[in-house]
């Protein structure tokens, strides 16, 4: 896109600030402040000034009148010391450089003040009345245009990187329309650029000028002027060329500096030699500095209402994070907010190597490659391209989905970002000519010969990132960090907590254990004495001390099976293969032996070995076992089915029987802690069996389920992960 | 029965040293029970020491002691006379209404020999001290160069 740099390197070293020589619309004498000796002047100054001004003297004439305001303005700070000479309807402007000071002289029209005023209100009011920046410039493009009657009247507008582009036209139509062309930053290289800051007004009333040289008097400190702020510098050469390449035979253009920042140009271009006073130059010089305070207004306000829509849309995305256990679920979920932060298509969050995405974006593999190379860049929190193929290698086959890419780093350490994505936009530039063409010849650059307008279509590309944008995105990316950060806190806290909470829980199941376990014993043991002892008590005192002992015992049982609940939560699971065929033998036949009055028929398969801790797994086939022993007590013959199978590496028990079955209404009761679902006296047990069964199967990532009839029976399944994915949840 | 060792029962609760007794009493074991109320008191009987320096010189068979136990608690009773080497050898069955496991981890470092939790089903319980009491009074052999156990 750029001309060879080369080529820029030899325009950008002219030294134009020190031609020699000026243009001949006026003249130049430069004054010794000590003395008031004339030291330098133009070759044509007689031409303005007659006799009244030579080398080596003191002005005379009208000239000599302004030798003492000069010597008082050149004490002060004022920039330019301005003056018309009525007699020969010259103005006078001089400036300081140095201990000298540069007088310029040109013809001047006088104006009266009021038509000035005139002019300048009604332009300001036209200004004022317009609602945005184009529509401000196209107003001052053609203001200046009445005012100086040049053809053809641009506003040109830098980008980021010094191409103009030309943004607003007023065009009398004897010169080529140029609206929309881009012209590359060598035209304007940058010393100019420089020049232009300091200088706000250059013109060339005639391209095909023959420069006039400055003479001096002999003096050991002759160093060429710097006609830095001179309005009659000549310019160079290859300047003139590029002007009548283009076909305009005179031009000025006036700096337009918003808030300190070299914004743009107005240029002025005609096909003849077009010349115009000082003083009308001095008022595109205000139309200028009106415009750029316009724009500067119109930026402000645009950014606060851009800042207003993005502080409602930050603080939606905030309330969307915090609502969420997980962030990145509110964030998401908040979908559009989070497009419309930056006004992206897709955007991705990328944390400890996971991506979830939404909108439009480009496959995980490339996301997770992005972030790798985004990882790479040394310290950089922050990082924005609008084209992801000018900066990173192998990524043109995404750039229709990311061309544009927006990323803030969340976390260094778990390098985690959150990144925003922009299509690809084809689009076709039209530049003033061909800017890869220089034409060299004879060892100097010359410009382009052409101006028509040369298109090109750039690709992998997406439209750029504004600075709004880019903030939107930092101010998301703290509030993120914030969230991320206080939930650390909070998890950090309650784990604190909950340590504390677990030691006193171990603290009062040790002193349960311990202190309320003995009692129940004591009277269980005592009364049992006492039956032993008494042999003729009669039947109602028997009773009695039966009903103490069953009671004792019932509660010291509770009081087992709670810590053996509470115990499960801390104790660690060693898991081992375990011979499930053996296990459910042992408890069968230890059931067996409280149940031999009944008829019980059991049917057990033979069951596949399982993967787990063989006492705790014991612990459940008895409760389930247990139960449907229990629960069978008014069937005869009660059936009892025992079988398993292995599917996808799960394995997988049940036990049925036909008993008295159960609600599936309270199906979702049956194993919480002392949740019964039969009344106590028809049959006995402390409730917390299944709660018991279930926690065990959960430290063993399984998982456990129920069906049930009232009336005719009850089956239990559970499923145990196999030794391969022995640390997966069940489905 | 010449050679008839003690059982030195250490228990703190009278209730469960009621019980302890009268389970001891039902298994008809000939061997004396010595009864020790703390665990000072086990120490001072096990050394020779304070009020037991008069006692016979021979090592009861095995102690029975209670974890809880006020002044000096059951498991520093089992690490002292585990780090003696002239008391080492007594075997030492914990006796304890805790089913916490780490009262259980605790005195197997400090090499206790048997650890009992007292069930509360009073059939079980009584089975339990009988079994102890037969096993490490009258069957467990003591290691070599102890003086002979009495066996019937």
């Amino acid at each position: 896109m750029q001309p060879n740099n080369q080529d820029l390197d030899l325009c950008a070293r002219e030294p134009i600030h020190i031609p020699g020589a000026i243009q001949p619309h006026g003249a130049l004498f430069v004054i010794r402040s000590t003395d008031g000796v004339v030291v330098q002047a133009s070759q044509n100054v007689a031409d303005y000034l007659g006799e009244t001004v030579e080398l080596g003297r003191v002005p005379s004439g009208e000239v000599a009148a302004h030798l003492e305001p000069m010597s008082q303005w050149f004490v002060t700070d004022e920039p330019f010391y301005q003056a018309v000479l009525t007699s020969e309807q010259l103005s006078l402007v001089a400036h300081r450089r140095g201990e000298r000071v540069v007088v310029e002289v040109e013809r001047t029209e006088i104006r009266p003040v009021d038509e000035v005023f005139g002019t300048l209100r009604s332009f300001t009011h036209r200004l004022g009345t317009q609602a945005d920046i184009p529509k401000s410039l196209a107003a001052a493009a053609e203001f200046v245009r009445q005012l100086t009657q040049f053809d053809r009247v641009l506003v040109y507008r830098f980008d980021p990187d010094w191409n103009g582009h030309v943004v607003a036209e007023s065009n009398g139509g004897r010169l080529p329309v140029y609206l929309d062309l881009r012209f590359p930053s060598g035209d304007i290289p940058a010393q100019a650029r420089a020049l232009y800051s300091v200088n706000r007004l250059r013109i060339i009333p005639n391209a095909t000028y023959v420069p006039v040289p400055i003479l001096s008097v002999d003096e050991p400190d002759s160093a060429p002027l710097d006609l830095s702020l001179s309005q009659l510098r000549s310019v160079s050469p290859v300047h003139l060329e590029y002007m009548r390449n283009m076909g305009t035979f005179a031009s000025m253009s006036v700096s337009i500096i918003v808030d300190g920042a070299f914004w743009g140009l107005i240029a002025c271009h005609s096909a003849e030699p077009h010349l115009i006073s000082h003083a009308t130059r001095e008022i595109c010089d205000f139309v200028a500095q009106s415009l750029a305070m316009r724009i500067s207004a119109l930026v402000r306000a645009e950014d606060a209402a851009t800042r207003a829509a993005l502080a409602v849309n930050t603080s939606h995305l905030l309330a969307a994070m915090t609502s969420t256990p997980d962030w990145v679920d509110g964030l998401l979920g908040a979908s559009e907010a989070l497009l419309a932060q930056v006004h992206a298509a897709g955007a991705a969050v990328v944390i400890d190597g996971r991506v979830r995405c939404i909108g439009s974006v480009p496959d995980e593999h490339s996301v997770m490659n992005i972030v790798e190379w985004l990882s790479k860049r040394e310290g950089e929190s922050h990082f924005a391209t609008e084209s992801l193929s000018s900066e990173m290698d192998g990524v043109d086959d995404i750039a229709g989905v990311a061309s544009g890419v927006l990323a803030v780093s969340i976390s260094k350490v778990h390098n985690s970002w959150l990144i925003w994505f922009r299509p690809e936009l084809v689009r076709t530039v039209t530049w003033g000519g061909n800017p890869h063409k220089v034409i060299r010849e004879s060892g100097r650059i010359h410009p382009r010969q052409s101006f028509d307008a040369w298109k090109e279509l750039v690709r992998r590309q997406a439209a750029p990132w504004l600075a709004t944008e880019e903030v939107a995105a930092q101010d998301l990316r703290a509030a993120i960090v914030g969230i991320v950060l206080r939930k650390a806190e909070e998890l950090a806290q309650l784990s604190t907590e909950l340590q504390r909470s677990n030691k006193e829980l171990e603290a009062f199941s040790y002193s349960v254990s311990h202190d309320l376990r003995a009692p129940f014993r004591h009277i269980v043991g005592f009364a049992q004495l006492l039956r032993e002892r008494e042999t003729e008590l009669d039947p109602k005192s028997q009773h009695y001390l039966q009903t103490i002992s069953e009671a004792a015992l019932s509660a010291g049982k509770l009081v087992d099976d709670l810590l053996n609940f509470s115990q499960l939560g801390r104790a660690s699971v060693t898991k081992k293969p375990v011979d499930m065929n053996k296990l459910v033998a042992e408890v069968v036949k230890s059931v067996r032996l409280s149940a031999l009055d009944r008829n019980i028929e059991w049917s057990i398969a033979k069951l596949p070995d399982a993967w787990g801790d063989a006492t705790l797994i014991r612990q459940v086939w008895f409760n389930l076992i247990d139960n449907a022993v229990k629960y069978t007590r008014p069937r005869n013959p009660a059936k009892i089915t025992i079988d398993g199978h292995v599917m996808d590496d799960i394995f997988i028990y049940n036990v049925r029987d036909n008993g008295v079955g159960f609600d599936m209404a309270y199906v979702g009761k049956l194993f919480g802690v002392f949740q019964r679902l039969q009344r106590a006296e028809d049959f006995d047990g402390t409730g917390i069996g299944l709660a018991l069964a279930r926690r065990i199967i959960e430290r063993h990532n399984g998982s456990i389920k129920a069906v049930g009839e009232i009336d005719s029976g009850a089956s239990f399944t559970f499923a145990l992960p196999g030794p391969e994915r022995k640390e997966r949840a069940l489905a | 029965m010449p050679d008839l060792r003690p059982i030195l029962l250490v228990e703190d609760s009278p209730r469960d040293l009621e019980l302890t007794l009268a389970a001891l009493e039902k298994c008809q074991l000939a061997n004396e029970i010595v009864v020790a109320r703390d665990g000072a008191e086990a120490l001072d009987y096990l050394t020779s020491s304070g009020a037991f320096h008069n006692r016979p010189q021979r090592d009861p068979a095995v102690v029975l002691l209670d974890l809880k136990l006020p002044k000096v608690d059951g498991l520093e009773v089992l690490e002292r006379v585990k780090k003696d080497d002239s008391l080492k050898h007594i075997p030492i069955v914990m006796l304890t209404s805790s089913r916490e496991e780490q009262d259980l981890v605790r005195s197997y470092e400090l090499g206790v020999n048997a650890f009992v939790v007292k069930p509360v089903e009073f059939s079980a319980f009584f089975q339990a001290i009988q079994d102890l009491g037969v096993f490490w009074a009258l069957l467990n052999e003591p290691p070599p160069g102890i003086s002979s156990n009495a066996k019937n």
